[in-house]
């Protein structure tokens, strides 16, 4: 028996190089970019009102009076009765090719279609009906990741489709040398955002309009659409809803995402920083002052003196940051960083003082408690992961959340135990293996 | 970090306790039934890992520093339990795995044999309290095994050096930057090692 010990030592040096490899495996899912191409005439066609579909691939959340507007990327808004946000009712689907961006006043929707912008009389949502289209208008943009551009000489639109796909590789276990597939393109970003109320801009005039997510591209102020693509602000005048005039046209930095409208301000979220406007001549926002950070991108939203700024890695800002940025803005003309807070992989998010949402991408939703700016990190209420968040709209008691699992309405009346409502399921694009 | 201080300071006092154990049993009348025991050891921890696709490989040998210390109870003449505190230095995760541990005598116990076999078993979970990660990366911990075969040179009773090889299986996962175009990416490691330690023992 003992002798027999004493070839145990043997047996592990004979099982070496097969027992001791380390083994590990990172597992990535990214974005692979097709070049696809659309003439004018397919994109416009009549805007029509289809019966319900399933979400496949949803972008930005927009609401307004009980009904919810998904947009589902590039195809259309998916109209939701949300009355009853324990039972949500698919409504109707609004076709519109290459939408991403959406904004309710009154009983008219606006919404992009690639180079167009068009107004739909949703007074009845089952029965929609286009009023307006204005024309090229947008001269590019992004979905998802993929840019798309007018061809000047064919008049068609280029553009991208997005798949996605997982992959497995080998590494060596340590940091940084990690598998790469040069798969260049651009990448990531179909962003939706919030409009602000009638009752936060503070408006004059009595304009019903609706809410919007933290990643909007569109929002409404005064008589004013604002609408935003990588480098320009436009205005359309919308004085008469249903005629939407096409407004004034400012030339900002190179990057632009997001636009959060607070006050007479609006705040619009880069990939070089947040830049802060002075609104109170609608027709003619004035660039106060900009809070520069890392080339990375950042969706913004505001309570009080504070903006909160998520910046985020792995879209086409490039850049390596993931972190919650808090701002004193109680200076707009100089902006302060307060504090940073490292996140994941956050996208949007939403503040109903003190509790602050953020959306972190595959790696789920985080409830914060942002009563102590120095403490946010601290007060993580809950984390709930196992789903994607990509953005959320808090509405006082529900909180409306997208992500490409699907849409999900959580209760927050206990901000440490958000309690699901109702979830509509996402049947997505495969990822391939 | 109060209680990485806590579980220091426990470490530290550690071969105190053994002493003061030590003392009370040579000046007791009744020695202690189950008496402390102490295993310290030092080593490497040697393998290699593959990276790459197929056609693409790459080998690269890793060898990684390793200490335990493993603070327990002699059960029986043949058996020693208790509980263990490593540290594993591995390329880019410092982790410190806490645990349980035996030490088995496998020759039969004799006041004449100096030099006794023993077979070891730990296992435990590996804390990540040490570790300092690159900006984007974080590392958490996971299971460790770490059976092995030993031998102790020195009288039965008295201290006595170790010589001990094992295997050791540790898991970890690792969350990494996500880079452009990428939604997700996270890693899973298992390090698979051969242990190759020295150590004192009392």
């Amino acid at each position: 028996m003992n002798r027999l010990l004493y070839f145990v030592p043997a047996l592990m040096l004979a099982l070496l190089p097969s027992a001791c490899t380390d083994k590990c495996t990172e597992t990535r899912v990214f974005k692979r970019f097709t070049s696809v191409v659309f003439t004018a005439a397919q994109i416009r066609q009549p805007v029509t009102t289809e019966p319900v579909r399933t979400l496949q691939e949803p972008g930005k959340i927009y609401t307004k009076d009980g009904f919810l507007f998904i947009n589902e990327l590039k195809q259309g808004i998916h109209v939701i009765d949300n009355r009853n946000p324990d039972a949500p009712k698919m409504v109707a689907f609004i076709r519109i090719p290459g939408n991403g961006d959406m904004a309710v006043r009154d009983n008219i929707l606006y919404a992009d279609s690639y180079m167009d912008l068009v107004a739909l009389d949703i007074s009845d949502v089952t029965n929609v009906r286009p009023v307006k289209r204005v024309n090229n208008i947008f001269p590019s943009g992004q979905f998802n990741g993929g840019y798309w551009y007018i061809n000047s000489q064919t008049g068609d639109v280029q553009d991208q489709r997005v798949d996605y796909v997982k992959e497995e590789v080998r590494t060596d276990c340590g940091e940084g040398i990690g598998p790469t597939n040069n798969w260049g393109g651009n990448w990531l970003a179909f962003d939706s955002r919030s409009m602000a109320s009638a009752s936060s801009t503070g408006a004059t005039q009595q304009p019903s309009n609706g809410t919007a997510g933290s990643m909007a591209r569109f929002a409404l102020y005064d008589k004013y659409l604002y609408t935003v693509n990588s480098s320009e602000l436009q205005l359309f005048d919308i004085q008469n809803p249903a005629d939407p005039k096409i407004g004034n046209k400012i030339s900002m930095a190179w990057g632009i995402e997001t636009i959060f409208p607070y006050g007479d301000k609006l705040f619009i979220g880069s990939q070089s920083g947040m830049f802060i406007y002075d609104n109170k001549n609608p027709q003619k926002p004035e660039r106060l002052s900009v809070f520069q950070h890392a080339r990375v991108c950042d969706p913004v939203v505001v309570h009080g003196d504070k903006a909160y700024v998520t910046l985020r890695s792995g879209n086409t800002c490039q850049g390596f940051t993931n972190q919650l940025d808090v701002v004193d803005i109680s200076n707009l003309l100089g902006p302060k960083l307060i504090k940073s807070y490292p996140m994941r992989n956050p996208h949007g998010l939403g503040i109903d003082f003190p509790n602050l949402f953020i959306c972190e991408g595959a790696y789920g939703l985080k409830s914060f408690d942002a009563t102590d700016v120095n403490n946010i990190d601290k007060n993580l209420r809950e984390h709930i992961e196992d789903m994607n968040a990509y953005d959320v709209i808090p509405l006082g008691k529900s909180l409306l959340m997208i992500g490409r699992d699907g849409f999900y309405q959580y209760d927050y009346s206990n901000p440490r135990k958000l309690r699901l409502m109702s979830k509509i399921p996402v049947q997505r694009p495969g990822v391939i293996s | 970090m109060k209680r990485f201080n806590l579980l220091l300071c426990l470490l530290a006092l550690a071969p105190a306790f053994t002493a003061t154990a030590q003392t009370v049993a040579s000046s007791s009348v009744q020695p202690r039934r189950y008496p402390f025991v102490n295993y310290t050891e030092v080593g490497g921890l040697f393998g290699r890992v593959v990276s790459g696709n197929a056609g693409a490989e790459l080998v690269q040998n890793r060898l990684s520093l390793t200490a335990q210390t493993l603070n327990g109870i002699q059960v029986s003449k043949r058996l020693a339990v208790g509980a263990l505190v490593a540290v594993d230095w591995y390329q880019s995760a410092l982790l410190m795995p806490v645990g349980a541990g035996l030490r088995f005598q496998l020759t039969r116990p004799s006041s004449a044999r100096n030099v006794r076999v023993l077979a070891t078993a730990d296992a435990g979970y590996a804390l990540n309290w040490l570790n300092k990660s690159s900006s984007g990366y974080a590392v958490k911990g996971g299971l460790m095994l770490n059976p092995g075969i030993g031998l102790a040179f020195g009288k039965p009773g008295a201290g006595s050096f170790l010589l001990s090889l094992s295997y050791k299986r540790q898991t970890a996962e690792v969350e990494k930057p996500i880079r452009p175009n990428e939604i997700m990416r996270d890693e899973s490691r298992v390090y698979n090692r051969l242990a190759l330690r020295l150590g004192i023992s009392f």
